[in-house]
């Protein structure tokens, strides 16, 4: 059913690893799960900020604050 | 990826070997522009000359080929079910976006993967059939689907948790059919019905469509 996988190695600080094991934990998903979703979701904000549109976040007093990303 | 799956002859009562597969291209969406929505629209027609207004399709201005840039993003996955060398269904999947976070208490904040569009072909929907004068030609369709939507997220390591917001005359499908739980109306999307899979529910559901 899955497609062919291709493996990498990824290197880390162990800041980095500690906030990626974290999400895992919280999210209940493995390091490879949590990565190709962060990936996914790179993708479609890079995309739809390349049509010119813009990321915001918005607080509880509907305050809000654009997204910038690189 | 292309499964074999059994779906059900209406007029015989017996399965029949029909396809699952995720390489939906343009052809796909054009497919069900040009053969499905005409139908959809007729059937409508006839269903509104009758005065049976609750049985007009809530999807009748849906658009696939409105779809096509999205075949490129990883987020999306598309599904369709073909039989004969026709399309007999068609479901657009989220891994990643708004909607992709559970609100069921016991699995809030986890991850899910969203059902964003599911349409079965206007042949195998029984009161569109029916107003065109024909027999529905296959049943089991929308659970073929449904059935790919939890294979994926148990493939994501999601366990099977899914969730959709359902058009109304959908919900005793997802309800009664999938058996999935009914979260709440949803003020941000047109208070549609929010439904989730739990991790148990959705086992209790791929069990269930397997069995011969």
């Amino acid at each position: 059913m899955s497609p062919d996988k291709r493996t990498m190695t990824l290197n880390l600080t162990e800041q980095e690893m500690r906030v990626l094991e974290d999400l895992c934990v919280r999210k209940d998903v493995s390091k490879t799960a949590l990565l190709r979703q962060a990936l996914r979701l790179y993708q479609m904000v890079d995309a739809r900020l390349g049509r010119g549109e813009k990321l915001f976040f918005e607080d509880e007093e509907k305050k809000k604050a654009e997204l910038m990303v690189v | 990826m292309r499964t074999h799956v059994t779906i059900i002859d209406f007029k015989t009562a017996k399965p029949v070997e029909a396809e699952v597969f995720d390489e939906v291209t343009v052809d796909h969406f054009l497919e069900a522009q040009q053969e499905w929505r005409p139908i959809v629209l007729r059937a409508a027609r006839e269903l509104a000359r009758r005065g049976a207004r609750e049985l007009i399709p809530q999807h009748l201005h849906w658009d696939w080929t409105s779809k096509a840039p999205q075949l490129n993003v990883l987020a999306n996955i598309f599904y369709g079910v073909s039989y004969d060398g026709k399309l007999q269904g068609l479901m657009k999947v989220e891994t990643v976006g708004e909607y992709c976070r559970c609100r069921l208490p016991e699995q809030d904040g986890k991850p899910l993967v969203y059902v964003d569009y599911l349409e079965v072909a206007p042949w195998n929907l029984k009161p569109l059939a029916e107003a065109l004068g024909n027999t529905p030609r296959f049943k089991a369709v929308g659970s073929r689907l449904v059935e790919a939507a939890v294979l994926k997220s148990v493939e994501e390591e999601f366990k099977g948790r899914v969730g959709l917001h359902s058009l109304p005359m959908s919900e005793q499908f997802y309800l009664r059919v999938c058996g999935m739980t009914a979260v709440g109306r949803d003020v941000a999307k047109q208070n549609l019905l929010w439904l989730e899979y739990t991790p148990e529910q959705a086992g209790r559901f791929l069990s269930g469509v397997r069995k011969p």
